[in-house]
């Protein structure tokens, strides 16, 4: 496997995403020394690599990526994954608002808290918090699910379409069109398999604790259920 | 979009708080290239009611001289100093005693009838500096990086309702109390709301810049016996729109985000030092962490010294 590492003390965000795309193309592995917050990182990356960016990244983190692996050794700003179509963005600290934004693929892993509006207008694919989740997570979710190890704020999937929110903390209120189901054995053995994949270990007896939040109805503002496909 | 920072060293003595700032700011750059600005609090060493004041004069024959009677005919001028600044204006800064500090906001009154000119800022704990351009320019013009203080806060705009010069570079200045200024990340949309009240308590506003309201606002409520923290509390109650500010006091600073969480805003602090900004870039500028807390919508946090 072949590395490749790129410092980005000095450099704009499009100087290192060109030097990122090019060196995509020959290299397995890369590693962004000195990312120092800075936004755009991995915008738009098609290659399958394994790029670890050793700091925190900034806003828009590996939007837009097809396929690559992210690990962010830090924290992210706002949006990190956004659009997402395939992949997997890891961030080991805490992030900012709208993680995992409308993405339509692979997952997003945040191992700390995180800010509002989580997983909005997702279509499908996943994200795991293992802290707290802030206002409007899930708004207007269309698919996917997201996994919620601490609490979730108010106005828990506001407009919620389709997807599942799996909550184990407090729910502090529910937005509109959510509800809360009980979870089945079915839940809890995705929720096992999933979150022991990425290093959550829980109790067995703690999956009893998750609280599914879904949608009341696939058509809230309009038109019939029945047209519904 | 606009760069917010605040920065308090826990310990009350005095630090390198320009250059945070400056570092925080031009980490911040790409937020806003409008102008910028900087109120580093506690490093002035004025005696009781003395005063700095920071006047834009147009570089004109004659037009200094007139600013000097202006202002002699209501007080001597202690100490004074011009700075050169951009597209012929230069900066004339000068101290000043006063017998209270009621006498402050009519004598910059006064100044300001004089054309081509305007008092950017009258202030005893603190010393203002804004202009127009760049955090890097700025901060070299006026040497920022070598002031010190106790806390203070900063700003990098990026325009949208109002326009680009130095009077509407953040911070803004309230008089209704002593030494409180604003800088400020947003839109008020309430804005008419909010100003008629107070323009009908008799406080005068000078621009249609909305983060002007807010120092108003802000200086109305501590008038009225708000702490800092309740003061922001119910100010985000009261402002509508997305936003995100940060209220700079003698003894502290502060910031609010709306309900809506619309406008970014990190915190990082350890035993030595209280940080807050738009962005994580401008916290690890003055601190070696990475825990950042995200200030979540509707929230305040405050710490004063």
């Amino acid at each position: 496997m072949s590395e490749f590492e790129i410092d980005a003390d000095h450099k704009t965000p499009r100087e290192v995403n060109q030097i990122l795309k090019q060196s995509a193309k020959k290299n397995n592995k890369i590693v962004i020394k000195n990312p120092n917050a800075m936004h755009y990182i991995a915008a738009g990356l098609t290659e399958p690599v394994e790029l670890t960016i050793d700091g925190s990244a900034g806003y828009f983190a590996g939007t837009m990526i097809h396929g690559a692996r992210i690990h962010i050794n830090g924290n992210a700003g706002w949006f990190p994954a956004d659009n997402m179509t395939e992949g997997e963005v890891l961030i080991e600290g805490s992030a900012g608002d709208g993680v995992g934004q409308g993405i339509y693929g692979g997952t997003v892993v945040v191992k700390k808290d995180v800010g509002s509006r989580t997983g909005e207008i997702m279509k499908n694919g996943t994200i795991i918090v293992g802290g707290n989740s802030g206002f409007m997570s899930g708004l207007f979710m269309m698919g996917g699910r997201i996994i919620v190890l601490g609490n979730i704020s108010d106005d828990a999937g506001e407009s919620i379409i389709r997807g599942v929110i799996y909550v184990l903390g407090d729910i502090k209120s529910l937005g509109k069109n959510a509800k809360v189901e009980d979870i089945d054995q079915e839940d809890k053995k995705e929720l096992e398999e999933l979150l022991t994949t990425y290093g959550f270990t829980l109790d067995r007896d703690e999956y009893h604790n998750f609280k599914k939040i879904v949608p009341r109805s696939k058509r809230p503002f309009y038109g019939k259920e029945s047209e519904e496909g | 979009m606009c760069g917010i920072a605040g920065v308090v060293f826990k310990d009350r003595k005095l630090h390198p708080v320009g250059d945070a700032l400056t570092k925080m700011l031009n980490a911040l750059q790409h937020r806003g290239p409008d102008s910028a600005g900087f109120a580093i609090y506690g490093g002035l060493g004025l005696e009781k009611n003395e005063y700095l004041l920071n006047i834009e004069i147009k570089e004109r024959p004659g037009l200094l001289d007139s600013v000097k009677k202006t202002v002699g005919s209501t007080t001597p001028i202690k100490k004074e100093e011009i700075i050169p600044s951009v597209e012929n204006y230069i900066i004339y800064r000068c101290k000043i005693g006063l017998n209270s500090f009621s006498e402050l906001k009519p004598l910059i009154m006064d100044i300001d009838k004089i054309d081509d000119v305007i008092v950017l800022n009258g202030s005893h704990s603190f010393e203002m500096i804004k202009d127009v351009g760049l955090v890097k320019d700025i901060a070299a013009r006026y040497d920022t990086p070598s002031k010190r203080g106790t806390h203070g806060i900063g700003h990098t705009r990026f325009s949208t309702e109002s326009i680009v010069d130095r009077y509407h570079a953040h911070p803004f200045q309230s008089y209704i109390i002593p030494d409180i200024t604003v800088v400020h990340n947003g839109q008020i949309t309430n804005y008419w709301k909010i100003r008629d009240p107070l323009e009908r308590k008799g406080h005068i506003f000078e621009t249609t810049n909305d983060t002007e309201c807010i120092v108003h606002y802000m200086a109305n409520k501590l008038s009225e016996g708000y702490s800092l923290e309740e003061a922001l509390e119910q100010s985000v109650k009261d402002m509508d729109g997305p936003f995100s500010y940060i209220v700079g006091t003698p003894e502290g600073v502060g910031i609010a985000k709306d309900q809506l969480g619309l406008r970014p805003g990190v915190l990082a602090e350890n035993k030595e030092v209280f940080a807050i900004a738009s962005e994580e870039v401008a916290l690890r500028e003055v601190m070696d962490t990475s825990e950042i807390d995200q200030i979540s919508p509707g929230e305040v946090r405050a710490y004063t010294i």
